[in-house]
C-alpha cells in the first residue's frame, strides 16, 4: 500500500514540501491536492527527482500517483560547482539606475536567497554594500536568517571604517582584504551584483 | 506567524503602500511577489495576516491602488 499524503487545502509551497519529504522515504506514494497549481508544482518536482507521475482526477480532488523509476544512472539535479559559491555585493543596491529601484532589488534579492536553493556559502559586502549589514538596515532580518542557516557573511572592515560604521555592524563578521581575496580566489562560482 | 501579501499594478504603488503602512505602525516588508501569485508588478507588500482589515482600510483611505491580496 503506497503512502498517501493529503495536501488538500494547503497553499504553495506546502504540498511540494510535504511531497518531497515523503519521496525521500518512499519509492511509491500518492499525493492528494485540490488545485492545478499544486498539481503542476508537485508533478514537476517529482519528475525532476526521477519519479513517474500519473494524474487521476476524482471530483474536486487530484490524486498524483508517484513512482520512482529505475534509472541506469542518477543524474545530478544541477551541475554542482567545484567549490563554494560566493555572492559579491559591492553596493547598496543592484545594478545602475534609480537609487530607489536599486534598493528594492537588493532587498528583494537578499529576501529571496532565504527562499530558494541552493544557499550560497559566503556573502561578501564591500564598498557601500557594507551599509546593508549595519543597524537600521532593511535587510538585517534576512541576513540574520541566512547566517543561522550557515551562510558566512564577511564585511569589509576598511569600508566600515571609511563610513564610520564599524561599531554599528549587526550581522556577520568584519573581515579584511586577505580573507576576501582568498574567498574569491577559492570560489567555485562568484555571483557579483 | 501567518502572512499575506498585497500586490500592486506598479512598483510606485508598492513603495507608496510601504511608506503609508510603516507610518501607520504596521509591520510590513516589501518582497518579490511570490512565484505562485501572478501580478503586473514584481514587488509585493508582505503583512501580518491578522492586520489585514486595518491595513487595507488604511491603504484605501490614503488612496493606494491595489491589485489584490493573497495569503501566503
Amino acid at each position: 500500500m503506497p503512502k498517501v499524503i493529503d495536501a488538500r487545502g494547503l497553499s504553495c509551497p506546502q504540498p511540494v514540501v510535504l511531497a518531497r519529504k515523503a519521496m525521500a522515504e518512499a519509492d511509491e506514494l500518492t499525493v492528494i491536492v485540490d488545485n492545478s497549481t499544486a498539481r503542476d508544482n508537485v508533478s514537476r518536482m517529482a519528475q525532476k527527482e526521477g519519479f513517474k507521475v500519473e494524474v487521476e482526477e476524482r471530483g474536486e480532488d487530484i490524486y498524483l500517483h508517484l513512482r520512482r523509476e529505475e534509472k541506469a544512472e542518477t543524474l545530478p539535479l544541477r551541475s554542482a560547482p567545484s567549490g563554494p559559491t560566493v555572492v559579491f555585493i559591492p553596493a547598496y543596491g543592484v545594478g545602475r539606475g534609480p537609487e530607489e529601484l536599486q534598493e528594492i532589488l537588493i532587498r528583494g534579492f537578499l529576501h529571496t536567497l532565504n527562499e530558494v536553493e541552493p544557499l550560497p556559502d559566503t556573502l561578501i559586502f564591500i564598498n557601500t554594500g557594507v551599509k546593508l549589514t549595519v543597524e537600521g538596515s532593511p535587510v538585517l532580518e534576512d541576513l540574520k536568517a541566512l547566517e543561522e542557516k550557515g551562510v558566512e557573511i564577511l564585511i569589509c572592515g576598511t569600508c566600515l571604517n571609511y563610513f564610520g560604521l564599524t561599531d554599528k555592524v549587526a550581522v556577520g563578521s568584519v573581515s579584511n582584504m586577505y580573507s576576501i581575496a582568498e574567498k574569491l580566489l577559492g570560489a567555485g562560482k562568484i555571483i557579483s551584483l | 506567524m501567518e502572512y499575506g501579501v498585497v500586490v500592486f499594478y506598479s512598483t510606485s504603488w508598492a513603495l507608496k503602500a510601504e511608506k503609508v503602512a510603516k507610518e501607520g505602525g504596521f509591520e510590513v516588508k516589501l518582497i518579490p511577489t511570490p512565484r505562485q501569485i501572478s501580478s503586473d508588478c514584481g514587488t509585493a507588500l508582505r503583512f501580518r495576516w491578522e492586520d489585514r482589515e486595518a491595513l487595507l482600510a488604511l491603504l484605501e483611505s490614503k488612496g493606494v491602488r491595489i491589485e489584490g491580496v493573497h495569503k501566503i
